[in-house]
């Protein structure tokens, strides 16, 4: 069977070898982004995702409850507690000053200034006592090196999602997205259509200034648009970037349509034609479903391109709660929680997560659509 | 289906807008607040108008802001909205030149202030303001020079209004180590520099710079490089480099980016080595202090950093400043740098030009004095709203100053201070001889003449 079509070649080894290196190589930050996502806050800051299934071992300071606190046990005063919290933790050593962090074995006990001793169990009980009373509100530093298991949460999400507006601008970024999408391509199929099928002078010219137009760069136009949508009184609103990116998105989308449209049999138009369709029942009868492989495909990179987009968002709507963007939220958050990686993960994830499933849904169409015009010509 | 659809988002918007609305913080006409000041705006009626301010602060400082607004809102009727964002440098500048600028800018720096107000996007705040700004802020007629521009047409006039002023010249400790180390507050730079040998000789490591920051990598550095220009010339030749009179590759610049040199580049002096301070954010540099055993002892930063020390962190018990000293032997006083945020009006209207009037009133500081982290050369206001003993303790270095210089990298031209300069000093952390540098600074800032 190996040799019905050709010699397989002996490095096939090598190539699929390759194949699964780039795969790992580009997989491989975007899992651990994925389990970073999913950690505890402390957890992230001692240790690195790969060792997210093992216990971690970190130096912890602790405050003991407010020494006027204390209780007199015969002729000590003592202060007792547990130092973890609400979480669970094994203590492996202990000090009781930053330059000695781990001076004694729990259990031990330790001498500290003016007649006070401390003892923390393995468990994290500690027992601090004092011949004085003691006084203040501040808690005693306790020094502690302890091996917590490993903890997975969905607190990040939870906080991204509820208290960092991240939902606010996943719902701003739909409603850029979608109407950026449909717009686009409804124009663009009627072009399309036009300008592969309908006979009238200067096509020929069109079809190149629209190519043409596919190299300016849309950076030129940004100000110069900004300032039209200003002086004609739409302003920065939804409707100017929609309308920004249908301008933008159109000669690609033209294009695009216009190959694929122009490679349909020639026959089955006339055909219709004949039997006395006009050309908008042409268009939607045998055009538009014919040509839907091409249709989806541009859909997803314009979907993806808006999605995605910070540049034209950015110019075109304002930094107001009920205008930012998701891309524009995530560029906030790394100025104001850039330290706070656990926020940054699961945030990254909650944007790409429609890019992901949309690409996933309509993948098979994408490499159809890729393939439109390509063989056929125009 | 579109148009239903676009009225959606509308209502949604308005329905968003409305839930933000927040109370008073502070009840009016209790407390140590000059509430006649309060009472006095009621005079001003603006219900109707919507006043836009578009600035830099976020998160917390976005909703210390907005605790301020509110009484303007409350005592005018007037509706404020403030939008904060992190890129606001890039934003302002597209808003003014496409014609939708908000009412009021909040500039962090006053040199892009000072761009827009050359292209004709400031309006001018009047003669009025400037004799205001001269007899009620502490040394007045230096905030009125910091915030006067050139117009587009090359005429001078006062466009920017100080609110809100930052300490640059802090060291940031925590308490607690110094005390386990034995280790005393230096009070001067010869002490500073000593303690940070002695810390070395311990076993310990005394600083944490990182200078990492995005887009601005590089801007800690130039910090330290103008406290170590104070400290090591008078404020004179300060001025002259600021305005380029004094080259930027002369032996008096050169010897301050030396100065920052014998910390950063110092691999025993800083946490991780000196190749870790470019490459560590500044956000996160100040972490090492809390660390078990501490990374390193001491931090020199702006008052703003305690937003990125560990959640929980208390100033003033966990964690600390003093004033990171000057030279003893160099009889050159006590020299300060601050930075301050500059309000100009970028859409006038009736709204603009009565919250600049709010601004001027005493309890437009004092709300915010009461909170957290602002400083102000006000002299009209009531120090003893400041509830943080830290903040006032800033206002004491603010007021001990001998010398109080703007943030020089703010006052050079955007190419420099907010580009080479940053740019450069990474280069120097890097391992580039401080000559070349600075040679290379100046022969940019000469392409701009």
């Amino acid at each position: 069977m190996d040799n019905i079509v050709g010699q397989r070649s002996a490095l096939t080894w090598a190539v699929n070898f390759a194949v699964i290196f780039m795969v790992v190589l580009w997989t491989v930050p975007t899992f651990g982004l994925l389990v970073s996502s999913f950690r505890d806050r402390d957890q992230i800051t001692t240790s690195g995702w790969w060792k997210s299934l093992v216990s971690s071992e970190q130096n912890i300071i602790v405050r003991s409850q407010e020494p006027e606190k204390n209780v007199k046990d015969g002729d000590l005063y003592v202060l007792e507690g547990n130092i973890f919290d609400a979480t669970s933790g094994e203590v492996r050593a202990f000090g009781v000053n930053s330059r000695e962090p781990m001076a004694f074995l729990p259990g031990a006990v330790a001498e500290m200034a003016k007649g006070r001793t401390m003892t923390v169990a393995e468990n994290g009980d500690y027992r601090i006592t004092s011949v004085e009373e003691m006084t203040g509100t501040r808690g005693i530093r306790i020094f502690a090196t302890s091996v917590t298991p490993p903890k997975f949460t969905l607190d990040n999400y939870e906080r991204v999602l509820f208290s960092e507006g991240i939902w606010r601008s996943f719902i701003n970024t739909f409603t850029v997205t979608i109407p950026a999408t449909v717009i686009p391509i409804l124009i663009a199929a009627f072009a399309a259509y036009a300008l592969a099928w309908m006979e009238f002078p200067g096509r020929a010219l069109l079809v190149a200034a629209i190519v043409g137009l596919l190299v300016v760069p849309l950076q030129m136009a940004l100000i110069p648009l900004l300032r039209l949508h200003n002086s004609i009184g739409i302003g920065k609103e939804y409707l100017g970037i929609w309308l920004a990116h249908t301008g933008f998105g159109l000669p690609l989308a033209i294009y695009l349509l216009r190959n694929y449209i122009a490679g349909l049999p020639r026959e089955i138009i006339e055909s219709a034609r004949v039997d006395g369709a006009t050309d908008f029942e042409i268009f939607r009868r045998i055009i538009l479903p014919l040509s839907f492989p091409a249709l989806a495909s541009f859909a997803i990179f314009q979907f993806l391109w808006v999605w995605n987009d910070l540049l034209v968002a950015t110019v075109f709507l304002g930094n107001t709660e009920e205008q930012l963007v998701m891309t524009g939220r995530l560029r906030e958050l790394l100025g104001s929680r850039g330290g706070d990686w656990e926020i940054l993960a699961a945030s990254a994830f909650v944007s790409i997560a429609v890019p992901l499933l949309v690409f996933f849904t309509m993948q098979r169409y994408l490499v159809r659509g890729l393939l439109a015009g390509s063989v056929k010509g125009g | 289906m579109k148009n239903s659809f676009y009225a959606g988002v509308a209502t949604l918007a308005l329905v968003a807008g409305s839930a933000t609305a927040q109370d008073l913080k502070f009840t009016p006409g209790e407390g140590a607040f000059n509430w006649d000041s309060y009472e006095a705006l009621k005079s001003m009626d603006l219900s109707g108008e919507t006043i836009s301010v578009f600035g830099p602060w976020l998160t917390a400082d976005k909703a210390l802001v907005e605790s301020v607004l509110a009484y303007f809102e409350a005592a005018t009727g007037a509706n404020v909205e403030y939008t904060g964002s992190d890129s606001f440098e890039q934003q302002i500048v597209i808003d003014t030149e496409a014609g939708s600028p908000p009412n009021i800018a909040i500039f962090p720096q006053p040199g892009l202030a000072a761009d827009l107000a050359s292209k004709g996007f400031l309006a001018p705040l009047g003669e009025e303001t400037g004799n205001w700004v001269r007899e009620n802020y502490a040394a007045g007629q230096s905030w009125v020079d910091l915030g006067t521009y050139a117009d587009a047409n090359g005429g001078e006039d006062l466009f920017g209004f100080f609110y809100k002023v930052d300490l640059k010249s802090l060291v940031w400790y925590v308490p607690e180590n110094f005390e386990d180390a034995g280790y005393e507050v230096p009070e001067s730079m010869e002490q500073l520099k000593a303690l940070s040998d002695q810390i070395v000789a311990d076993g310990g490591t005394p600083w944490c710079i990182g200078l990492g920051s995005g887009g601005a990598t590089g801007w800690p550095a130039t910090d330290w490089v103008e406290d170590m220009m104070l400290r090591t010339q008078p404020p004179a030749v300060y001025d002259a480099w600021v305005s380029n009179e004094l080259p930027f590759d002369s032996p008096e610049v050169v010897g301050a980016i030396e100065e920052f040199g014998a910390f950063a580049r110092n691999d025993a002096y800083v946490a991780g080595g000196a190749g870790a301070v470019a490459s560590t954010d500044f956000r996160d540099s100040p972490k090492g202090l809390f660390a078990s055993p501490p990374q390193c002892y001491m931090h020199r930063q702006a008052s703003f950093i305690p937003s990125f020390f560990p959640e929980g962190t208390v100033v003033g018990e966990d964690a600390d400043f003093f004033y990171f000293p000057a030279y003893e032997g160099k009889d050159l006083g006590k020299p300060v740098l601050g930075a301050g945020t500059v309000f100009g009006i970028t859409k006038d209207s009736k709204g603009a030009r009565a919250f600049m009037e709010f601004l001027k009133s005493p309890i437009a500081h004092e709300i915010w004095m009461a909170q957290t982290g602002f400083l102000t050369p006000h002299t009209g206001v009531n120090t003893d709203v400041f509830t943080d003993p830290t903040v006032r303790k800033m206002n004491d270095i603010l007021l001990n100053a001998d010398t109080f210089r703007f943030d020089g990298s703010d006052l050079m031209p955007g190419a420099i201070g907010a580009g080479v300069f940053w740019t450069g000093m990474v280069d120097y952390a890097g391992g580039k001889d401080a000559g070349e540098v600075a040679s290379s600074i100046q022969s940019t800032w000469d392409s701009l003449k």
